[in-house]
């Protein structure tokens, strides 16, 4: 498959979650109804897998060098991961901020069609590609889902209905996501190292991926310090602002015109 | 976890942050005024081996002052998460200036150049706040370092491992080459530059290179508009590769059948095009056009060095071929030190070689002369503080592992 059937594929993906999402108001009361809604959810992303399968196949190479592309990726990852915290943790509403964010990429890759190219750059044949930014997109995902659920808390909080549980899912995510993220910097430099000839050289992209690790670095020794949670889930939901800026914005900055990372623009 | 009824704590109030605030914004205006007197000179670390006498003090300083001073409160507030946190946070607001701002020389009266907010990673400002962090981080490692328990050796691994990393990178910056060393075909050289300033170099070795090339990607076929400048596509449609029986369409214009792909080709003495084995050819692709029931074959290419290019006119419309982008590029050299010793070497993107302390990369070539280039630049760095700042990385690494695994017990706890 290439982009041409790309709108087809988001409107099945979108349709499915959608469907799955509605029929989860009969389910809570029938256990037939609950199986055909998590069979349509689950579909909605069996589909974006299949999608992406395919056009790796077609592309020759992972689908991993355009902003369009990680979107697409992470449409498909984000919602698995509002299922699998449901599995874990049986809270039910995450997974719809999830759908909905998966749907906007979906909706941003329609409507900004990418351009459809093989070619990868010699620096990107690297053995370090692959691991290197599929961490940082789990990372993303995972500090995505702890953002969602963050600004989830702080209206849960302004309405006195505190929970939790939710707070120590979003702690755990975050945390998740700050391990990753670690990972992702650190291979970064070792990639950086046999791809440019050296590990750090404050690219702008570089600078922008230090800072959202700091901020995720600074909310852990909050949390070490004691800090009330409930400041906290402000603090989750801001950061991940930042880590925005760091994965779209920074093409869009004065420093960037130089940079050796926008070639994924 | 943190239980829901925990109370807020005392220290943690905002008023445990004020002075760690303060602390960290006097660092950092002090580091400005620096700057501002010096119109933005910067810092120069010094070289091998004053940085190591350098890191050597400091870090016995951390030790003797953790150790000797651990009970005075100043030492242990300096040693503290409120400090540390600010001066994270300093420090990512450094970094946002420097991520904002362009990292490039600016004019000399620029307020970005007289407070060296565009080389904001080599200023007074960073290297305050980089310095107090490194104390402060130093000192919350020696306190857990000592006595020791393997209870805090992910503590340790993290702790330590962003402490080596950082001080080893940053101050062994000044000891760190990056050369450029231009090589032409069948010829050596030890001559390199030092960018940008382009002074040249005498290193320890010589490369001759032998031959340099480059693999493209297979190229595509396009219709170009003469009267807008521009290649008729949809942009989420790939242009047709061509490959061997590959068939293009544009509606209503020509269809295109892509009757043979000669990588290598170069004309012969009727000027039709034939394979070629010297290095000069050209990519050649045979194509049978059908347009408005006419069927015609001929070929096209993008040119060479020795052949013009050449397009077929479709209607209002010319089918071009357009060159793929560069697959891969490396140069096949001889490396000889200065004892005599010789090494047959293949430099490529990605695959750096180390020779003695150096490690050579293949960088560019002439882009002008693209598959043509005679000219290979190769990027010689040498970097002696390299594998302190490695061991750095790897404890962060084994820190982040440990982390990872205490962090999922924990969960399956929760
Ligand atoms: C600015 C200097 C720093 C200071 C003063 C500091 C201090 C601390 C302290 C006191 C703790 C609590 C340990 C405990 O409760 O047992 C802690 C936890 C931690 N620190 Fe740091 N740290 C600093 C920088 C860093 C850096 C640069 C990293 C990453 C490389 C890091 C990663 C961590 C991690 C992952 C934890 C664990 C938090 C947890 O167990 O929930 N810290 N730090």
């Amino acid at each position: 498959m290439t982009l041409n059937e790309f709108p087809l594929i988001a409107l099945a993906a979108i349709s499915c979650w959608g469907v799955g999402s509605i029929l989860q108001i009969p389910a809570a009361k029938s256990k037939l109804f609950q199986g055909i809604s998590w069979l349509f959810l689950l579909l909605g992303s069996a589909v974006l897998v299949l999608f992406l399968t395919s056009y790796w196949i077609v592309l020759e190479r992972p689908p991993l060098r355009t902003l369009g592309e990680t979107r697409l990726w992470y449409a498909t990852l984000i919602p698995l991961v509002g299922f699998l915290v449901e599995y874990r943790w049986k809270i039910k509403w995450l997974k719809y901020y999830c759908i909905g964010l998966a749907s906007f990429f979906l909706i941003i890759n329609y409507a900004y069609p990418d351009v459809f190219e093989k070619a990868l750059m010699p620096a990107l044949q690297s053995p370090w590609f692959i691991p290197h930014v599929v961490v940082y997109l789990v990372a993303y995902v995972l500090l995505a889902a702890s953002a969602v659920s963050g600004w989830h808390n702080v209206l849960l909080n302004f309405r006195s209905k505190r929970s939790t549980v939710s707070e120590s899912m979003s702690h755990y995510l975050a945390l998740l996501g700050f391990v990753l993220l670690t990972f992702g910097l650190v291979f970064g430099a070792l990639w950086a190292k046999e791809a440019w000839g050296h590990y750090w050289t404050w690219d702008p992209k570089e600078t922008w991926a230090f800072i959202s690790w700091l901020a995720y670095l600074g909310y852990l020794h909050l949390v070490a310090r004691k800090t009330d949670p409930r400041s906290l889930q402000w603090y989750l939901g801001l950061s991940f602002i930042v880590l925005l800026v760091c994965w779209f914005g920074v093409n869009y900055l004065p420093s960037a015109q130089n940079s050796v990372h926008t070639y994924s623009g | 976890m943190q239980s829901s009824n925990n109370p807020v704590q005392a220290g943690s109030s905002s008023g445990g942050f004020t002075k760690p605030a303060i602390f960290t914004v006097t660092a950092i205006l002090a580091g400005l005024v620096i700057e501002g007197l010096t119109s933005g000179s910067g810092i120069t670390v010094p070289g091998w081996p004053a940085n190591f006498y350098f890191l050597l003090v400091f870090s016995v300083a951390i030790a003797f002052v953790g150790l000797r001073f651990r009970e005075k409160a100043l030492v242990s507030w300096l040693g503290g998460i409120p400090v540390g946190l600010s001066l994270i946070i300093g420090l990512a607001l450094l970094s946002l200036v420097g991520g904002v701002v362009p990292q490039d020389p600016a004019g000399p009266d620029s307020l970005a150049s007289r407070l060296r907010l565009n080389g904001m990673f080599s200023s007074w400002p960073f290297a305050f706040v980089t310095l107090l962090f490194l104390f402060n981080l130093g000192l919350s490692f020696i306190w857990k370092a000592v006595p020791f328990r393997v209870a805090n050796l992910q503590f340790m691994l993290f702790h330590g491992g962003f402490w080596i990393a950082l001080s080893c990178g940053l101050l062994g910056s000044s000891d760190l080459q990056r050369l450029v060393i231009p090589l032409y075909e069948g010829q050596e050289s030890s001559i390199a530059y030092e960018m940008p300033s382009e002074k040249p170099v005498h290193v320890p070795y010589s490369i001759y290179l032998k031959e340099f090339v480059i693999n493209e990607y297979v190229p595509q076929l396009a219709l170009y508009d003469p009267e807008g400048d521009k290649v008729i596509a949809d942009k989420s449609r790939m242009l047709p590769e061509a490959k061997k029986g590959a068939k293009a369409e544009w509606p209503g214009i020509a269809t295109v059948t892509v009757l043979d792909y000669l990588p290598s080709a170069a004309p012969d003495a009727k000027g039709n095009p034939v394979p070629a084995l010297n290095r000069k050819g050209v990519s050649v692709v045979k194509v049978r056009v059908v347009e408005d029931g006419k069927s015609y074959d001929e070929w096209i290419t993008d040119g060479g060095p020795d052949v013009k290019p050449r397009f077929i006119p479709v209607g209002k419309y010319f089918l071009v071929m357009k060159a793929g982008p560069p697959k891969a590029f490396r140069s096949d050299v001889m490396i000889k030190g200065i004892d005599g010793e010789r090494r047959t070497e293949l430099l490529e993107v990605n695959k750096p070689v180390d020779f003695r302390g150096w490690k050579l990369y293949q960088m560019g070539y002439d882009e002008k002369a693209g598959r043509w280039s005679t000219m290979s630049l190769v990027e010689a760095v040498h970097d002696p503080w390299l594998p302190a700042v490695y061991c750095g990385f790897f404890m962060i690494m084994a820190g982040n592992l440990l982390y990872f695994w205490k962090g999922v017990k924990k969960m399956e706890a929760a």
